[in-house]
């Protein structure tokens, strides 16, 4: 094993810069966790000040430096915990864990991001942000319940469609296109009922890091972000519960040791129960969730850690038992740490992950069922071959099967047929390579590569259409048709119907002007494989995700990024400005009047075009004291274009770049939390953007007793600005410090001034008396929340 | 069924949140509309038809310009004429008409010197078998409604469309729905007209039409633009019917030339 490293470094360093053979390098390896549960830290720096070198601990808290024999004072800092140094004779390897302790809680601020010192200046990481989940905890939201997705809202660059919709939207890119892991397993619906929570559990949550850009080679898949989620392991020290009591949903988690120190569980569950107060006022119509996250951890040895995690969540929203629409999201996973040396550590995670979504019309008649399941398999390796160098690679492979829809009568009367849409297939490998180096004390480097491929698997009848094209543009009415397939060809269980496959280079490089001051740059190519069939502005329970195949191309994303940072008065203010080029070719675009549900051929709807978006990006943070946050602000574009295929097409809105459905011009947030006192905590948000892109009528006429409007082009007017302010307040009775049991009071006001935000607007006919209306549909005005949380 | 059903159902929810207000809209310049639906009733020799000229306005005008003037003529495939006569405000009228079913039309008009072309087949259509009505549990915390419903059979070896109309005394406006039977080929299937502020006594005149495939793109495309909206609601598409303006192929005609065999029948809620 020794030996096979020494080759590989050398191989390496052949190709690449420095190596040193005069003097002798040890590497100081280990884990870092918290003291109190053993719960491994992430992104904790360790510093060597004599040599101004330094590493973070990774996902899995393991961190790993190669320096020169000496002597050092290693310095090992986290946001929230106390700094521990220690001196160090390194003249051999040395495997040295750390337990850190919790500051103290008089002197304990909440701090909202732990980039600091000269970590986040010198890294060329760029268009990422790191939320602590503490920090999360104490901003206020809707009927104050913690949502993890609503605080990435406020993060520069991140919108979503509006109140009540699902999803988010990173660097106008579609909700469809985020690659959302929890715990490296994939999730397809991020959100509960219509978007007002998401699915993670804060209380199981350890970590969360938003990549908007510069995404690093060992993510793949989507085109526009990564959220990548990790859970708490759970503490193997003690028995802990967190539980919390609120207006709409409660939450309780317990976690505590197997195998003291060694082995832990955690389990933990969330329901809501909003639709109960609906049955007091007569209402019979019902939308409720419950989720579910459970995870066993084991260490077997220094150098062997095994995870077993698994996620459970439902949606159910029903109108009076007649229509009733059920979704949700099921993994599970079985992850392995390994070192096989201390500079050479590896992780295989096995992973399925389930999505179902279905329809029960009782009074039509009919019962529909969909889904998606993914088998998932990953192994990836960090190899930390100097302070200087950092090699990762890795390899993953995903077998999708996708059922777009089972047909059934609900009941005996109904003139329903049983129907099957066809089974999809398809099998996506991919295997990636990629560098973190320090080529000097001021230049750092990211490059990487990705391969991915993508396989359309059978078994499947396929339709042959004329001049391969689906879609037929018939001039003398000047629309685009479906068209009728002239043959069909059988492709038999797991034949390739179409396959991809695209490189995808990845690469970043920081110049840093001094502590302070650093200019990154970075450009990523992502290719999107699975497509979000959805014409609508925000994802709705009806949506379907379908691979490519012969007509349908995946998605390919290029993103160049250039950024400015600057830590202000010791790293007491942080400033981060951005800016960012992202184009993507085929995206998909439908035909007008396409008819999604229940689509056999969804190839006869879809047109081919491609987007583009730019855009500024602003952030002032305050990372320490009493008063912290931070204001961003996103000035950017987003826009769509499908041209025709040829002269005599005039494509979608004359083959012209128009606003996508996401473009939003302006984007300001600020959030802010403030300790008063020991008892007393505030927080406030503020939300302030250009309004939805929306169609206006430019005509009305009168057709067979029907007004019907005429309507513009698309996308071209704006809704009214959406802003909002929300307020919480925090009480800690003054008990709890030092207490084992601890307990507080949330009080939280959503939109405080009632604006009544425009989630639509629609043209129609008043049914009574027949005039043109507009209206405009507006869902959250003011919304008080309390809840009661505890900790044992 | 009716899928386009789903999408409002999910307006119910939130009906209660919307407000009408003022928008500052723009008029284009105006187009012409040919309201030209041949509807030929069951039980009767079709003989009168209509045809409706008028063109585009602003949106929230209160009055709908009618084009008078113009020459209509409707030929079948044998070339026979069947003219219809401006009676004025826009109205055209023919009382000679001879519906056939399977027969293709061609519709002509002459105005202001430009001619405006269209072609279509009468489709013909099943009877209703019978109209029932079911009392179902209000949704939310509305009270109780009555849901009617509209049987028919579908002939098992053809790909038919079918449209709805119904026209209750207390609505000022119809409600129009299309199907086609790709999920019920041969089968007895009824059409739900699902309108919660009907009660006893309430009159709904129902209609069941026949249509082609085309005519079906075409009303799909426009019962989600008038019933539709919301935040579900897909970017408004341009409602493109069959008439053409000859010799200017960019020119954009609104409504659409359809002949329809159709079966009648006015029910009473009781």
């Amino acid at each position: 094993m020794q030996i096979r490293q020494k080759y590989l470094s050398l191989f390496l360093f052949l190709l690449l810069f420095q190596f040193s053979f005069s003097q002798q390098k040890f590497t100081l390896s280990g884990t870092i966790a918290d003291s109190q549960n053993n719960e491994t830290l992430i992104g904790v720096n360790v510093t060597i000040p004599e040599l101004k070198t330094g590493v973070t601990t990774n996902e899995y808290g393991f961190y790993s430096i190669t320096v020169p024999s000496g002597t050092y004072t290693v310095q090992i800092s986290f946001v929230g915990y106390q700094t521990v140094e220690q001196s160090i004779a390194l003249d051999k390897n040395t495997k040295l864990n750390y337990k850190l302790s919790g500051e103290e809680e008089q002197l304990q601020e909440v701090v909202v991001t732990d980039n600091r010192k000269a970590t986040n200046i010198r890294k060329a990481e760029m268009s990422v942000n790191k939320l602590s989940i503490q920090s999360i905890k104490k901003m206020p939201v809707v009927m104050g319940e913690v949502d993890v997705l609503k605080s990435i809202l406020l993060l520069p660059g991140v919108t979503n469609a509006g109140e009540g919709a699902s999803g988010f939207n990173v660097r106008g890119g579609g909700a469809d296109q985020n690659l959302i892991l929890l715990d490296e397993a994939n999730i397809f619906n991020s959100s509960h009922v219509f978007g007002f929570f998401s699915v993670f559990n804060p209380d199981a949550i350890k970590d969360l890091k938003l990549y908007k850009g510069g995404i690093p080679a060992r993510y793949g898949g989507r085109a526009s972000s990564v959220l990548d989620i990790y859970q708490k392991d759970g503490s193997s020290k003690g028995f802990h519960v967190n539980g919390g009591i609120g207006l709409v949903s409660s939450r309780l988690l317990a976690e505590g040791p197997i195998v003291k120190d060694k082995g832990s569980f955690l389990v933990g569950g969330r329901a809501s129960y909003a639709h109960l107060f609906l049955k007091l006022t007569d209402n019979k119509n019902a939308a409720y969730f419950y989720d579910l996250n459970a995870k066993l951890s084991y260490k077997l040895n220094p150098n062997n850690s095994l995870y077993l995690s698994g996620y459970f969540g439902r949606d159910l929203f029903s109108l009076s038992e007649q229509f009733e629409n059920v979704y949700g999201n099921a993994t599970l996973n079985l992850r392995w740490n390994h070192l096989y040396s201390d500079k050479l550590f590896s992780n295989l995670s096995l992973i399925y992950s389930d999505y179902y979504y279905g329809l029960d019309l009782d009074f039509i008649g009919f019962k529909w069922d969909s889904g998606i399941k993914n088998y998932n398999i990953k192994y990836d390796f960090k190899n930390y071959i100097s302070d200087n160098f950092k090699l990762n690679y890795g390899v993953n492979a995903i077998y999708y099967a996708f059922n777009p829809g089972t047909l059934k009568p609900s009941n005996a009367d109904s003139g329903i047929n049983y129907d099957q849409l066809e089974r999809k297939h398809a099998f996506e490998p991919a295997a990636y390579i990629d560098a973190e180096q320090n080529i000097s004390k001021k230049i750092s480097l990211y490059y990487g590569l990705r391969y991915s491929l993508f396989y359309r698997l059978g078994e499947t009848n396929s339709n042959i259409y004329a001049n391969n094209e689906a879609v037929v543009f018939n001039p003398v009415f000047q629309i685009y048709e479906k068209a009728k397939p002239i043959a069909s060809t059988y492709y038999g269980k797991n034949k390739t119907i179409a396959d991809y496959n695209y490189l995808e280079p990845r690469a970043a490089i920081a110049y840093q002007f001094n502590d302070n001051n650093s200019i990154k740059a970075s450009y990523n190519r992502m290719v999107q494989y699975l497509q979000l069939i959805s014409n609508t502005s925000s994802p709705t329970p009806l949506d379907i995700w379908t691979p490519s195949d012969q007509f349908i191309k995946p998605q390919i994303a290029n993103q160049v990024a250039l950024g400015f940072f600057r830590n202000f008065k010791d790293s007491e203010y942080s400033l981060e400005a951005e800016t960012f080029y992202k184009k993507i070719d085929n995206r998909l675009d439908y035909i007008d009047g396409a008819d999604l549900i229940a689509n056999k051929a969804l190839e006869q709807i879809l047109l081919n075009g491609e987007m583009r978006s730019y855009g500024l990006e602003l952030m002032l943070r305050k990372n320490e004291g009493r008063l912290n946050g931070w204001i961003s602000y996103t000035l950017s574009k987003s826009q769509q274009r499908t041209p025709g295929r040829n002269a005599n097409e005039p494509g979608i809105n004359n083959g012209q770049w128009y606003s996508s459905v996401y473009d939003k011009l302006h984007n300001l947030a600020a959030t802010a939390s403030y300790k008063y006192t020991e008892k007393w905590s505030f927080g406030a948000n503020f939300a302030l953007q250009s309004g939805q892109p929306v169609t206006y009528p430019n005509a009305q006429y009168k057709y067979q007793g029907l007004t019907i409007p005429n309507y513009g082009q698309r996308n071209e007017n704006r809704l009214p600005a959406y802003h909002h302010l929300d307020l919480s307040a925090t009480l800690t009775p003054r008990k709890n410090i030092g207490r084992k049991w601890q307990s507080e009071w949330v009080f939280s006001l959503y939109n405080v001034y009632n604006r009544a935000n425009a989630a639509s607007i629609s043209f129609r006919q008043n049914y009574s008396n027949g005039n043109n209306e507009a209206l405009r549909l507006s869902i959250f005005g003011v919304v008080p929340g309390i809840s009661y949380n505890v900790k044992f | 069924m009716n899928k386009y059903i789903l999408l409002p159902l999910l307006l119910i929810v939130f009906a209660s949140c919307e407000k009408a207000i003022g928008v500052d809209l723009e008029t284009a310049a105006p187009r012409l509309v040919v309201d030209a639906a041949i509807n030929w009733e069951k039980g009767t020799d079709g003989k009168e038809q209509h045809i409706k000229l008028s063109t585009t306005t602003g949106y929230f005008s209160a009055i709908i310009p009618t084009v008078s003037g113009a020459t209509i003529v409707v030929r079948n495939s044998a070339n026979t004429e069947f003219p219809f006569t401006d009676s004025g405000n826009g109205d055209y009228v023919c009382t000679n008409f001879e519906p056939v079913i399977g027969e293709t039309y061609t519709l002509t008009i002459n105005l202001n010197g430009q001619t405006y072309t269209a072609s279509e087949t009468l489709i013909d259509v099943p009877p209703i078998d019978k109209i029932e009505q079911k009392t179902e549990t209000g949704f939310g915390s509305e009270d109780d409604r009555i849901d009617v419903k509209t049987f028919f059979t579908d002939p098992a070896n053809t790909n038919d469309f079918y449209m709805t109309r119904y026209q209750t005394n207390i609505n000022a406006i119809p409600a129009y729905g299309v199907t086609d039977d790709e999920f019920f080929q041969g089968n007895q299937v009824f059409d739900l007209y699902l309108n919660p502020d009907i009660k006893q006594g309430d009159v709904i005149a129902i209609r069941l039409y026949g249509i082609s495939e085309q005519y079906f793109n075409y009303m799909s495309i426009l019962t989600s633009i008038v019933g539709g909206g919301g935040p579900f609601a897909t970017a408004p598409a341009t409602l493109r019917g069959n008439v053409r303006h000859v010799g200017n192929p960019n020119d954009l005609v609104l409504g659409y030339f359809s002949l329809s065999e159709i079966d009648k029948r006015t029910y009473i809620v009781y």
